[in-house]
């Protein structure tokens, strides 16, 4: 209930901060566009000397790769290279990697990553929706890849029933039946799916961020996904408990931890009072 | 005929003349009435482990109303739309129902749990204070072995019922159960397909474990816990030191009518515990687990807790597998190690304590007065080394949460453990015993020298010395009286303690009117007034 | 302490005269405790009868009464009347366990801390001291019951007529045996009975048929069904197949990428087990080598597959061998090739015995 809220109010407040955000992305943005003038100017020279085999088969960009990519040689480009081509040791190649990972990544905020480390982790997110669209779009048009469908509501008409079946099949081993999350190898883990969109889990099964496997579209039809996501999104998160306060829905860790906490300590604080002498 | 006078008054001694002729009741009666408790906070912990029994039994029985054991395969069909159409047991299919299809059901079946939980835990903090204590000495040996046995009698309980519902998270406990059986030399695999009939998990476990669960493992526990309560009755509680106390007598209030209401409302006090608990507290939600498949499972997979400390152990224990090389080869799994063995050196060890004290001090007397933990440093120490130990165990079993939670690398959890379990415990002996010492010291100190008044006091020579108010009544020069002698109680610390700051004023906003200063009913004796209090000085003959 | 000397100076040693009038109440029930060896050396009423402190304390405990009425009430309204049914979302049927927890929980408590504020605050005070007679039997007690006993024997004759008691126990013996032989009889089950132990879903059907591998729905599976990088649960397309009497049989089906691909084509060539990847796939026994367990979170950029029981961590490209944890053996490969139809098949059985190890495992 509270986490809900807690998003709903982080909602709020990346509405209200959004114009800001946006101006000092537009300003960003000039300074990018400018830069990234310059660079294809050189670029440009450059690949007209040189016998790039790269270049060549790049088609032209449509207007919102070209902004993308403009966003991408200023916040991307010292890790994942010129042209997404990856940097040995910092940043693998996003060639084909599709527009579904670059919205994962970015839209979540795990990309761009603060420093090196065994997982990104969930951040508030460096760009806005449109920008993410836009760099999504320049990956895309770079080497193709998988793509979430329009829309921000993936599960209207969902079968919920059929998408716990596949939930507790494909899902719940790693992200736990309450979809809070899991440990995984040496300080590696499973992030909780509690503040995930429905366009970033869409995203994620296609695409397999980090250690999660791929789940493509012949394995999970669309349909499938949408059942899965219409699962997380209303039995695990929209649902409220039954049966009253859910204890973090971590399973019998927390239940035994509540039974000494509150259990316990209440009754030994009761027969205290009963013993003691008034 | 003449019809004789009815007379309500002379009822009730009538009826009890009558009881009396036919059932010679009144002596054993009196008696009964007249047997003295000694009172303590403490003594009422093991109390605790008989009510949350008791609304075990109620709830149970509600619960068996709507339970179905059995594992024929049908199709949810209830109220709970995210499971509707799915394939499942009979058995998750009736849980589900008594979650969501029978009117405060859910309420019964969580305070059920509940119930279950603070029933272990509940054992497990009285066994602590029986144990620190000394409560298990000579006389009271057998019944410290039964206390034991309610533990692992309970712990039995407790898996078979959570087994019941068939969920996803209980039929990973019942694999992991069928594979700790399958580790057992030799007759591993016999056993666990006489208990499961035939392969994992077969189609008859659950009616099984049902039987268990409702009548073998409840009758067991009523017939231990009679025998338990029986020889408490028997042999009389034991009591603490202090003024009037000795090994011969019992100090406290009568059965009736006091030491009754108190039970008597603390088992409410309990029952209303666990129904708070069961209705503000969601506690084993199944219908996120879906039934048992073979395939699933969830991350952070754990039993109740008093389980946890053997998955624990299985957590921690290395991948060492004893191979032997006869004929085509056999092994000795190491799953056999953490969850066979040790359990067994466990109950061996707390059975067998009360006779490996009493051997190493050499003390066969009996012993109804219980000692400070204090006073006893080497139990004391073996205490806190066996609850660190389990402490240990128990977190281990929890470690992917804690490491999930806190950010902690999970194989780092797993090394933690394992050296943690061979650390902490000697470091507990060590840390215990020398606390016990010191404590004692202090005791010792106080009875000599007094208690520490916070006074500091500047001697002719320019020295500062804080006064110390002498226990006892002073005789010579330097302030002192003759010595007290440790006497196995509280000894006090603090002057208001001693008295020294007058009654406290009673009532919580303003102050109600003193106690009575005299008899008020002929039959109360007189009460004498407080006497008057001298006002402590610096310790000094004034 | 001071009522206690005087109590003694006023008690005589006789026994009282129960039937004296002159006797209150009070001295009859110090008499009887004194005949169950019980002195009351304190007695201290707690409140002045009339006093303000006595209605106050009384109020308090009739308040708590009646709260628990209230509550109990409420419980009831609550119970009969507010909305329970489940439905989806956030309504008020998700405050039904909860209002019924807290009015049963304040109407248990009400009650008990009714109870107990009477018994601690409004009864006198009493301390009372009984004699405990724990002391064994006496000397001439002990021997006449070990006396009696010894001559029971004696009159049973056992050391005399020996044949007697060794027949008993012949015949004893046996019945004990009759309790048991049913139990046990009926339980006992053989657990290699078709070899089960060691044969799973996927053992080639009569004729040599190779089985093929399904999901959960029943449909077959090619290749392009599993990205790379990914991984599905897979089961043996047999009758119950997909179901708990096959738990041994669910697999996980890998499809790895090209580097890491060749790196468990060699593992396998190692270990002999060169034929049973197909392409970039692998399968391996989703059912933990320790305790049974699904291990299956499947890490797929470290290759590492993690089970959440017990933290067993298992190398998929190095033939699964365990690598964390307690397991203590890898994972069985289910040796797999595609059929003329192009979909997956098992090639064989598995080689190795799948889940949690046993005394008689090869």
């Amino acid at each position: 209930m509270t986490s809900d809220n807690d998003r709903r109010r982080g909602l709020l407040a990346r509405l209200r901060g959004r114009p800001v955000a946006r101006s000092r992305g537009r300003r960003r943005l000039g300074a990018a566009v400018r830069l990234a003038a310059a660079l294809m100017l050189a670029g440009g020279a450059y690949t007209v000397f040189a016998p790039g085999v790269q270049a060549q088969d790049n088609p032209p960009l449509s207007a919102a790769a070209n902004e993308g990519k403009a966003l991408f040689d200023v916040s991307c480009v010292t890790c994942h290279g010129r042209n997404a081509q990856g940097v040995e040791g910092r940043g693998p190649s996003l060639i084909g990697v599709g527009s579904a990972s670059v919205e994962f990544q970015v839209s979540s905020g795990r990309m761009p990553m603060a420093r090196q480390e065994a997982q990104a982790m969930r951040k508030p997110p460096q760009f806005t929706d449109e920008q993410v669209r836009q760099l999504g779009q320049y990956i895309q048009e770079l080497g193709g890849g998988p793509q979430v469908p329009q829309g921000n509501n993936l599960h209207e008409n969902a079968d919920m029933a059929a998408g716990g079946e596949l939930f507790r099949i494909n899902c719940s081993q790693c992200h736990a039946f309450g979809g809070g999350g899991g440990a995984l190898s040496s300080g590696k883990y499973a992030p909780s799916l509690r503040p995930a969109s429905d366009r970033q889990i869409y995203a994620a099964m296609l695409s397999g961020p980090q250690n999660m496997p791929v789940f493509g579209d012949n394995q999970i039809t669309p349909e499938q996904k949408a059942d899965i996501i219409a699962y997380i999104q209303e039995t695990l998160k929209h649902d409220q408990d039954q049966g009253g306060f859910n204890l973090g829905r971590y399973g019998p860790s927390t239940e035994g931890l509540a039974i000494f906490l509150v259990g316990i300590v209440a009754l030994v604080f009761t027969s205290l009072w009963i013993a003691g002498k008034s | 005929m003449k019809r004789r006078k009815f007379d309500a008054a002379a009822l009730p001694a009538k009826t009890a003349g009558a009881l009396d002729d036919r059932f010679q009741a009144a002596t054993p009666l009196r008696k009964l009435l007249n047997k003295v408790f000694p009172d303590h906070w403490s003594f009422l912990l093991g109390e605790i482990a008989l009510f949350s029994f008791i609304v075990l039994l109620l709830t149970g029985v509600f619960l068996t109303f709507f339970f179905e054991p059995a594992m024929t395969e049908v199709v949810y069909d209830g109220s709970y739309a995210p499971l509707r159409g799915t394939p499942m047991s009979a058995a998750y299919a009736s849980s589900l129902d008594l979650s969501f299809d029978v009117r405060g059901g859910l309420i019964m079946r969580q305070m059920h749990h509940w119930a279950a939980l603070l029933f272990m835990a509940s054992i497990v903090v009285h066994m602590l204070r029986v144990f620190f204590t000394g409560a298990f000495r000579k006389p009271r040996e057998t019944n410290w072995i039964i206390g034991s046995l309610l533990f692992w009698v309970g712990f039995l309980a407790g898996f078979t019922g959570y087994s019941l519902p068939d969920d996803g998270l209980s039929g990973t406990g019942l694999r992991i159960a069928s594979g700790i059986i399958l580790s057992i030399p030799v007759i591993g695999s016999w056993v666990s397909s006489s208990i499961f009939g035939g392969e994992f998990p077969g189609t008859i476990i659950i009616s099984r474990f049902f039987i268990a669960h409702v009548l073998l493992i409840p009758g067991l526990l009523v017939a231990l816990i009679s025998v338990h309560l029986g020889l408490v009755f028997k042999q009389k509680h034991t009591q603490w030191p202090g003024p009037g106390r000795t090994n011969e007598n019992v100090v406290g209030e009568r059965m009736f009518p006091r030491y009754a209401l108190k039970q008597g409302g603390f088992f409410m006090v309990v029952f209303g515990v666990i129904a708070l608990m069961g209705g503000l507290f969601q506690i084993n939600p199944i219908w996120y687990f879906g039934p048992y498949e073979a395939w699933v499972v969830s991350a952070a997979s754990q039993p109740d807790w008093y389980v946890m400390f053997l998955d624990g152990s299985t957590r921690l224990m290395p991948a060492w597998e004893i191979s032997i090389p006869l004929g085509d080869g056999y092994v000795i799994p190491p799953l056999f190690w953490p969850t066979v063995v040790l359990p067994g050196i466990l109950v061996g060890l707390s059975t067998m304590y009360p006779f490996l004290e009493a051997r190493r001090l050499k003390d066969y007397k009996h012993h109804n007065l219980l000692q400070r933990p204090r006073d006893a440093p080497a139990r004391t120490a073996v205490g806190a080394m066996a609850v660190s130990f389990y402490v240990v165990l128990t977190l281990s079993g929890g470690n992917d949460v804690i490491a999930d939670k806190f950010h902690i690398s999970l194989n780092a959890m797993t090394w933690a453990g394992r050296i943690g379990l061979l650390v902490v415990p000697p470091l507990a002996y060590y840390v215990a015993y020398r606390l016990c010492l010191g404590l004692q010291q202090h005791d010792r100190e106080v009875l000599a020298h007094g208690v520490e008044t916070g006074i500091i006091k500047r001697l002719p020579d320019g020295r500062f010395v804080e006064v110390h108010q002498p226990l006892t009544p002073t005789d010579g020069h330097d302030g002192h009286g003759p010595a007290l002698d440790y006497v196995g109680w509280v000894v006090p610390k603090k002057m208001n303690r001693l008295g020294a700051l007058g009654p406290a004023i009673r009532g919580f906003f303003y102050p109600i009117e003193k106690p009575a200063e005299a008899p008020v009913s002929p039959g109360h004796p007189p009460v004498e007034p407080r006497p008057e209090r001298e006002e402590i000085g610096s310790g000094e003959r004034r | 302490m001071s009522t206690h000397t005087e109590h003694q100076a006023q008690r005589g040693p006789e026994p009282l005269d129960v039937n004296d009038p002159r006797l209150s109440r009070f001295e009859i029930v110090e008499e009887g405790a004194r005949r169950d060896d019980i002195e009351i050396v304190h007695y201290e009423p707690q409140v002045v009868p009339g006093s303000k402190a006595e209605r106050r304390l009384t109020r308090t405990v009739a308040a708590m009464f009646l709260l628990t009425g209230a509550a109990a009430t409420a419980f009831l309204v609550i119970y009969i009347w507010w909305p329970w049914k489940w439905e989806a979302g956030r309504g008020g049927d998700k405050y039904y366990t909860p209002l019924l927890g807290a009015t049963l929980g304040i109407a248990l408590l009400g009650i008990g801390f009714g109870i107990l504020t009477w018994g601690k605050k409004l009864l006198p005070k009493e301390v009372s001291i009984q004699d405990r007679h724990d002391q064994p039997g006496s000397p001439e007690d002990r021997k006449i019951t070990g006396e009696t006993m010894l001559y029971m024997a004696d009159e049973l004759g056992v050391k005399r007529r020996p044949l007697l008691g060794v027949s008993l126990l012949a015949g004893l013996v046996p019945v004990g045996a009759v309790v048991a032989a049913p139990l046990v009889g009926g339980l006992i089950s053989q657990p290699h009975k078709n070899n089960q132990m060691f044969t799973t879903g996927f053992a080639p059907a009569e004729g040599g048929k190779r089985i093929r591998l399904i999901r959960e729905d029943g449909r077959p599976i090619r290749p392009a069904d599993v990205s790379v990088g990914g991984q599905l649960t897979v089961f043996p397309g047999i009758e119950g197949g997909v179901s708990n009497k096959h738990a041994d049989s669910p697999t996980l089906l890998i499809h790895l990428r090209e580097d890491d691909a060749q790196k468990s084509r060699a593992a396998n060539a190692r270990k002999g087990h060169g034929d049973y990847m197909w392409g970039n796939y692998v399968a391996f026994s989703k059912i933990c080598t320790h305790a049974g367990c699904p291990a299956s979170l499947y890490e797929q950029q470290t290759n590492r597959l993690l089970c959440p029981c017990h933290q067993s961590q298992f190398l998929i490209t190095d033939n699964a061998k365990p690598v964390f944890g307690p397991a203590n053996r890898p994972l069985p490969q289910l040796p797999i090739e595609v059929d003329e139809e192009g979909f997956f098949v098992a090639r064989s059985d598995y080689t190795e015995t799948i889940g949690p190890d046993f005394w008689e495992r090869p």
